[in-house]
Parts: structure tokens; sequence; C-alpha cells
């Protein structure tokens, strides 16, 4: 069943525009008399808010209250007992026993005059215009009872201005600009990117993009901010132009990064107009990015899988079946292996990508219905170090505060991580905190966007050498330790002594001095002692960080690091502070939490755990495994080897994602039986035996859990194409195993889990609905969930430093591979790219790229654009040059959006000591010219036309 | 580059007793390993890796390393026993 739009979800300040932002809620209580209502609000509310908080909706225009009042459309002009003339109500304040009028004939004089002359200058094609119905400025003409327009229209106008079409997804059409300011004021507060200005002066007065340039030539990035803000239908989504205004809307979660945030979206029947981000949403509060925001086109792409197929070898075309045979044919396979090669022998993967309750049924498949612990997840390649690294110290596997409380830190360390990019909601309220004057450290080896924030004043960047992480913040440490910047209360109050004290022996070294540690990093130690002092003293300190962190031979080493400093300067367990990790995927929080780590049963409770174990046993009337099951990479080998046979993989494309594909293709080739469950056929799919069609999150019900901890409802807005969504499906597969699994509803996993999972106790739909969101642990201790963790004390009771030696990575550069190349992500393309790469984001970054420093280029006669060969001792592949002096010389870097770059060729196998995380970060390579595509490329080029060809064959089969 | 899974778990043991010994005592460092292996290795593998012991020069294993995966074998022993 389709949940329609639950308006009992919304409260008051959600369900209007109030017209301005909510000052302070701690702030003073005033009272004023608006129309002869009384009504009491926080010092600081406008006297617009306030009207609207009373029911009394006065005029406006140029106000919203996702931005800060500017007072220049003058439409909610109002009276005010003892005050000359009429002043705006956004710009006003409210004041105590303040006496408003907001309706009287002089006020509809005033306004009625106003609209008439925006009315002089604005098209009359209402009926045909994609705003109608939900245009502010019919309204208004509407409210203020325009009946005629005396001016005329054949005076000077901007009736005949061009319209901008060439963003893929919005256009800007300037004869409808009321010039209310409302994009340009959205593009700077909400999102941060400055990109829009208002050009000339008086009735000369235009938006424009950039330097007066296309929106697509400008530094827009697209993020809808300004289509949201705009109130006419001046900015506006092409989907909408086309469709018409939608009718109904489900609030729902968006599911790309690991922000997490809410949208409604917008429905013409079970066709998805477009995706509004929802003001209540309590990590993104009303503002989204290119992808979330207009990248889901690719949930009804043709290459959409939507019938199951099965084949005996994987040279052979697909044959297209009924889902009963599918899973059947799976459920036979993985016995047959079981009963020749062991219980051992088969394994699963659950996705990051899926839901909890989709990969909580997963996890329990395997443990229960395969009888092992064989199960992995995508974390095993992004975050494992730091669910190792954060639980060693802190007690807990999760990051430790709401995104919110980055707008109380006052000094910003950022590690590792590519916020506007990778993160880009989460990315825009940092900036807005920079703007606020917070001090902002970035260890990267690149320069970052964060960096280019405008009106960011004295930024610090540690441009450190890709792999020595754990050198430099040993040497922050260093000077918090030696300079006595330690918050001693604290670490007498929270921490233990005696790791303490070894700790402190260990840091204080003079090894570890930013002066010896120097020419390792190659950061130079003034450089460190600053950031050290500033960090410390500053007051607030937060630090957050992402893959550069945990991508390392090093990686849990380097989140315990973190984890040190913070609990060295007391940042830990208030607002503002804290350890934070910027989670990729939207649900990879989640997959962690459900279970999917081979050692770990849901809530990160041991498989060696007797009573947890018991629990999990009573509850699935089965026996489970007492002994960890292989990680991912561990099951490759063991495949190569010949002693794991099968594989169930649930939306995770491990072929294109994971190190050393030449490895990984040998490992998927070993497999007897291959079994992916995806939306489209993704490059692990080229090597299966079995494709079950996968759900998009707009065809069912669960939840996701962001990087905050934050479990927010995914709700289905249409069914799924092939007629079931991922949790029936492994539900189906369970009952073909002879593991019968009866749930109806989403709903009852989750209540499943909760009766399971100590930190999720007080988690149901139920309760989910009526708060919007909860943050785990919730439970009797924490009914309203935890927004703030270890505020009292850590789950481990005392916090436990660790000691961090530095080993430096066995992937160094030398003769053969001189440089050292870096992966990442950008802005516009989502991991691998199966969901972006269906859309018009393709106009962005239609292809991955090398860049290379200009002075590595110059000696090897590289120019821009140029084809190159780049070679690691794992492989080698062919990307085209860009020179970039975002990283230092010696350091080359790309992305791995396109599967044809073959990114992961070339990085190798070495990985986290702890967690097997791989080190994406570090490969040491060369590069040269060449004119052709490596050999993998072309090896890849053939498989891939000869396996669409089959999907083709299969389809028109089926059809 | 090799694959052998019996190098390969040599490896990683000796990279995890390389990242626990630094700042510690060697039977700390020891215990650190052991425990480490036997909280998040499969049984195969831990089997594969104490099988190693009996190899030349015990497959390869540096000091500690080798000294932890003794201890793990005893463990192993003991359990099965």
């Amino acid at each position: 069943m389709i949940q329609h739009f639950d308006p009992s979800q919304h409260d008051k300040t959600l369900a209007k525009d109030l017209g301005t932002p909510a000052p302070a809620a701690d702030a003073a209580p005033v009272s004023v008399e608006i129309d002869g209502v009384e009504i009491t609000v926080p010092e600081g509310t406008s006297v617009l808010r306030a009207a609207a908080l009373a029911d009394i909706n006065i005029p406006k225009l140029c106000a919203t209250d996702s931005l800060e009042a500017f007072g220049s459309c003058r439409l909610c002009a109002v009276q005010v007992e003892g005050r000359r003339g009429t002043p705006a109500a956004c710009t006003t304040p409210v004041a105590e026993g303040m006496k408003v009028t907001t309706q009287n004939d002089r006020l509809a004089r005033l306004r009625r005059n106003i609209m008439e002359l925006y009315i002089s200058d604005h098209p009359l094609d209402c009926l045909t215009c994609p705003a109608n119905g939900d245009c502010e400025l019919q309204d208004m003409a509407g409210a203020v009872g325009l009946r005629e327009v005396r001016y005329g229209f054949e005076g000077e106008n901007h009736l005949a201005a061009e319209t901008d079409h060439s963003n893929p997804y919005f256009s800007f059409d300037p004869s409808k600009c009321i010039v209310c300011s409302r994009c340009v004021r959205a593009c700077e507060e909400v999102q941060g990117t400055f990109a829009l200005t208002i050009d000339g002066r008086g009735f000369d007065s235009t938006v424009a993009a950039g330097q007066d340039e296309a929106f697509m030539d400008s530094e827009c990035v697209s993020c809808g901010a300004c289509v949201q803000a705009c109130p006419t239908s001046t900015l506006m989504e092409k989907s909408v132009i086309d469709a018409g205004q939608p009718e109904h809307s489900v609030v729902t979660t968006c599911a790309y990064c690991g922000v997490g945030c809410s949208f409604e979206a917008q429905m013409k029947g079970d066709q998805l107009v477009r995706m509004v981000p929802y003001k209540g949403g309590d990590a993104n509060h009303g503002h989204s990015c290119v992808k979330g925001r207009f990248a889901f086109g690719y949930a009804t792409h043709p290459d959409r899988i939507t019938t199951p197929m099965i084949r005996d070898a994987i040279d052979q075309p697909w044959r297209p079946v009924e889902w009963d045979e599918a899973i059947s044919f799976a459920a036979k396979r993985l016995k047959a292996i079981q009963d020749e090669h062991g219980r051992e022998s088969i394994g699963g993967i659950t996705s990051s990508r899926c839901t909890n309750e989709e990969t909580y049924l997963v996890q329990k498949l395997i443990r229960a219905a395969f009888g092992n612990n064989n199960t992995d997840t995508c974390a095993r390649v992004c975050h494992s170090p730091t669910g190792y690294g954060l639980k060693t110290t802190l007690g807990e596997s999760a990051g430790t505060q709401t995104f919110d409380s980055v707008m109380a830190a006052d000094a910003i360390i950022v590690i590792g991580a590519n916020p506007t990019d990778a993160h880009p909601v989460f990315g825009s309220m940092m900036r807005k905190r920079l703007r606020q004057g917070a001090s902002l450290i970035v260890a990267d080896p690149r320069r970052i966007d964060l960096l280019k924030t405008p009106h960011l004043e004295d930024a610090q960047h540690l441009p450190l050498r890709p792999g020595t992480n754990v050198a430099l913040v040993n040497a922050l440490a260093h000077v918090v330790v030696t300079e006595g910047l330690e918050d001693h209360d604290f670490i007498a109050r929270r921490c233990d002594t005696e790791a303490y004290r070894a700790w402190r022996d260990f840091i204080g070294e003079a090894r570890h001095s930013p002066e010896a540690t120097e020419s390792v990093t190659g950061v130079s130690a003034e450089a460190v002692r600053r950031a050290a002092r500033t960090y410390a003293t500053a007051g607030n300190g937060a630090i957050y960080y992402g893959l550069g962190v945990t991508e390392h031979s090093q990686g849990s080493t380097m989140v315990m690091g973190i984890a040190n400093l913070a609990l060295a300067t007391g940042n830990i367990g208030r607002e503002g502070v804290g350890v934070n990790p910027l989670r990729g995927q939207n649900n990879v929080q989640g997959s962690c939490d459900m279970g999917s780590f081979p050692h770990e049963l849901p809530g990160y409770q041991h498989v060696a755990d007797v009573a947890a174990r018991g629990r999990f046993e009573a509850a699935w009337g089965v026996k489970l495994d007492d002994e960890p099951g292989l990680r991912i990479p561990n099951m490759f080998d063991a495949a190569i080897e010949g002693s794991f046979k099968a594989l169930y993989v649930q939306g995770e494309d491990i072929a294109q994602s994971d190190p050393d594909t030449q490895h990984v293709e040998a490992a998927l080739r070993s497999l007897d039986c291959l079994i992916v469950q995806d939306i489209f056929l993704n490059e692990t799919a080229k090597f299966a035996h079995v494709l079950l069609p996968g759900s998009s999150f707009l065809e069912k019900d669960g939840t996701f859990t962001n990087a905050e901890r934050r479990i927010n409802r995914v709700r289905r807005v249409m069914p799924p194409l092939a007629g079931k969504a991922d949790w029936e499906v492994t539900v189906d597969l369970a009952r073909a195993l002879g593991y019968p699994m009866e749930y109806t509803h989403p709903s009852e996993i989750m209540d499943e889990i909760a009766r399971l999972t100590p930190t999720f106790a007080g988690v149901s739909y139920d309760r989910l609905d009526e708060h919007g969101s909860l943050q785990w642990p919730c439970n009797e201790e924490h009914p309203d969930g935890t927004p703030t963790m270890h505020e009292v004390d850590f789950p481990i009771g005392r916090g436990r430093f660790a000691i961090t030696e530095y080993v430096a990575t066995e992937e160094r550069a030398s003769r053969r591979f001189p440089l050292l190349l870096t992966t990442g992500r950008i802005l516009s393309q989502y991991n691998v790219g199966a969901q972006t790469r269906r859309t018009d984001n393709q106009v962005w970054h239609d292809e991955d790229v090398i860049e290379v420093h200009p002075s590595d280029a110059e000696v090897r006669g590289i120019q821009d654009g140029d084809w190159l060969g780049v070679t690691s001792r794992a492989g080698q592949t062919v990307l085209r040059a860009r020179l970039s002096e975002r990283m230092q010389p010696g350091v080359v870097y790309t992305t791995f959006h396109h599967p044809g770059s073959g990114a992961n060729v070339i990085t190798t196998s070495s990985s986290d000591w702890a967690t097997n995380c791989p080190e994406y970060k570090v490969t040491a390579v060369q590069v040269e010219k060449v004119s052709q595509p490596s050999q993998w490329q072309r090896r890849f080029d053939e498989a891939d036309r000869r396996q669409r060809e089959y999907l083709a064959t299969a389809r028109d089969a089926a059809s | 580059m090799s694959h052998d899974q019996g190098e390969t778990l040599v490896h990683m043991v000796n990279q995890i007793a390389t990242n626990l010994s630094g700042g510690r005592e060697e039977a700390e460092a020891v215990e650190g390993v052991c425990s480490h292996l036997e909280k998040f290795w499969a049984r195969a593998m831990k089997q594969r890796i104490v099988a190693c012991l009996d190899e030349p020069d015990a497959g390869g294993l540096a000091p500690v390393a080798r000294q932890a995966v003794e201890r793990l074998a005893e463990h192993q022993a003991r359990k099965a026993g």
C-alpha cells in the first residue's frame, strides 16, 4: 500500500512559510497584540512571523522563512501603534506590548499599488505558466485584490528577456523575475556558493549567474536552493514544466550520501514529478544538493532490471524466468554447494544502499539459513576502521554529534574529507558556520573546495603526504601534551588513568614532535603547532573526517589518533565538539548497525558473546556460529583458493568499487553461484548466475540511518517495478532454503530489531512518525534518542587513550612507481555512478580524469587532455590527463565513478591492519603518455559488450 | 602480486603485530595480536594461520606474530578439546 501524504507529520512551523527564520528558541518571551490577537513569541521574532504563528497571514513576496529578512518588496507593510509610517513586518522585530494592525484601507491601497507596479512588468500568461497553482505572485495579486494595471503594458519592460535553459534540471526565465533577491540570498545564505548576484541598478536590475553568464557556465552547483526560494516561475524545475503541478506528496529520505536528507517526493499518481527538500528534515532543514534534488531519473530508467534471470554459466545468455523459478534455482544451487563444500563455503554481502530492515534480513538469512557468519558490507571498504577505532577508544562505533552541532563549533578540523563534494548539504552548513567566524584547519593532500569558502578568514591547510596521517595526528597530540593544552579536568573525570598515562608517555616522546615528523608528513612544524593550538584553545573544537582517514594501511590507528586528540582536549560530550566520521553511502551507518559485519550481530554485539548470541538464537530458533565469518577480501582469497563457492550480493557493486579489480574479477569468476540483486546490470552482475531485480528507495518502506545515527523513514511512493521490494526477495530466498521468515511489512522487521538490539529498543515506525526521526541509542535511558553521545560517560565507562605508533605504508613511491595516486569523489556523481550516470548529472562529469600537477606533467611532456597510462604493481589503466595544482607535486588524483576508467585496476590489495579496509588513498604509480586503452580496458569493453548483448537478448525474449 | 592465502594471512598477522607492538611491552603486544585474531578472524583463517607454524620458519611469521599465533593455537586446541 502506498502511504499518501499525512498532514499529521507537519506541525504549524512546517506546514506554511512563516516569512522569517526562527530566533534562538531560548530567547526571552515577548507579548504583542496583532489585529487584537495577543501572542507571545521569543525575542527576535519578526512581526511577520509572529502574525503567521497567530494565523494572521500578511502578504509578502521577498520574505521566506529559510532566509534572513530583506525588506525589499514592502508588501508586508503594517502599522504599529505609536510609530510613524508603515514599516515592513519582516524587518520589524516584536517588542513588548507592541500593537500591530495588518489590514486596513491604507495598507490595502499601499499593497495594491505595489502589486500593480510588479504586474505592469510581468507576463499575463498565468493560465499557461508552469507555476500556475504554485505561484506566490499570483497568490498575492489575489490577496491584495488587484483588479487593474493603470500603467498599461506598453512601457519599458523585461517581457522579452530570454530564458536560460542551460541547466539540465531547471530553467531561468528572467521575464518572470520580480527581483526579490530570494535566489541570490539562498545561494549565499543556504548554499554558500555565492554564484548569483543582482546585476545593474534600479529598473535595470536583473538576476545574474556568475559573471552574467549561463547558469551552467557559472559557479552554480545546481543545489536547487534558488529554485526552492523563487516565488514565481522564474526558476522552475523542467520536470514541472513538462508534467504540471504534482497532486500529492510523501515525505521520505534521500538514497544518496550519508547526510540522509529528508525530501517531499511530489507525485502525480505514481509518477515522481519532483523531489523538494523537506523543511522539517532534521538533517537538512530544507536544503538539498544536485544529486538528491534532481538526479532521481535513474529510478525509471529503461536500464532497470524488471525480470528475474538465470543462467548456468557466465558465458551464457540470460534466461528470463518467473520469480519462483529464479528463487528455487538459487536455493538449489546454494544447498548443493553447501552439501558438497561445507557450511562455510557460501556467504553474502549486505547493501549500504538498502534499508535497515533489508540489511538486517540479509545478515539474518546468512547467519540463520546459511548457518555461518560469512556476511560483510561495503563499509569494509570505507568506514570499518571507524567502527574499530571508535569502539576501542570511545566504546561505540559511531560519530558523536548531530550535524547541527557544527553551528556551535569554534574550531573545525577536516581530515581527509571533502564535504562540499561528498556531503554537500552538510558542507553548506559547515560553510555557514565558517562565515560566522569559526576557524578552519584542513589536513588533506589536496586543496579541497572548502578552503575556497567565500568570506572565510585565515584557513589553515596542512597539505600532508598521502599515507602520513598518523604521524600528523601524533604531532598534533604531542603539541597539546607538551605545550600544556590538555583538559586535565576532563581527563581525570572521564578517562581511564592507566591508559592515559601510557599514552602520555608515548606521545610526549620527542620523535612525535612536529619538528621530528616534518620530513615525514611534509607539513611544516610551525603549521602543525599553530593548528594544534587553534584546535585546543578555541573553545569548542570539532573534528570531521572521511575516507582520507580510514582508507589507509593505518586507517584504524588514525581513527584512534583522532579520538585521542578529542579526549586530550576535552572535546567530547557536548554540542559543538566531537569526533565526526562523514559516512559515504546513505545507509552505511545502518548497515553496520544491523549486524552486517562477520564478527558482530546487530547492535555491534560480538558473535562470541554468549548472552547476546543466546537472545538471537532464541528469537531466530536456530543455533548460531560463535566464530566470526569471512570479510569481503577474505571471501575473494578463499574463492580463488577454491574453498568459497557462492555469494549472495544485495545492492552492492564489488566488481567496480573494490580495489585490485583483476583480483576481484578472478574471485567472482571462481564462484559456482553468484546471486546478484540490483536495480541495474552492474559490473558484479556480469559475473552472476542469478540476477534478481532490486527496488529503488521510492518503491519500498523502511528506514535509513545517516552519519549522525539518525534513523529516518523511507516511504514507498510507487510500486516496485519488478513486483517485489528487496526485503520480500530475501524472505522468499530464506523460505526456499527451508528457513521461513514471516513478515508482512518492514515495520515488523524493525520491531524485531528493537527487541534484539539494546540501542534500538525504543525505535518503532509509530515513534518515528511521531518524532520525524530518532538518533540511536534510543531506549529506556534515552527515550527520545541521543543527539550527542558520551555526555555523562562512555559505553565502556571511561574513555580509553590508545597507543598510535606511526608505521609507514608498504605502498611507497619508488623509481619504478615514483608518484602516489589518491582517489576521491566529485559532487555530481555518486560512488560507482550506477544511479547518477543514468541521469543528466552526466553533463558535469561524463568521464573520470587523472589530475596531474603541472611540474610532474612537464617532466613527462604531458599536456592537458593527453591520454595517460597509469601503472601500479596491480595493473594498468588509461585516463585522460587534467593539469591541476590542487595536489602537491608527486601526487596524482582520480575518481572511480565510471567502470571503464578502471581506477580500481590500479589500486592494490594493501589494507588497514585491523579491518582490511583497502588502502585506496595511497597507490604508487607511474604515468606516461599512451595512444590506446589498456589491455584491461580492451578486455573490459569486449566483456561489457557481450554481457549487454546477453541482457538485450533476454529482454527481447521476455517481451 | 601474490594472492596465496597462507602468504596473505602471514602478511596480515605481521602487519597487525607491527601495529600493536609500538609503545607496548612484548607480552602486551602478543596478547593484543592473539585477541585480535580471536575476535576478528574466521575459523578457516585461524586454522590456516595455525598450520603455518608447522612450515619452515613458521611461514615467515615475525617473532611477536609467531608467539601470538602459538597462543591462538593453544586457545583453539583448548576450545576444541
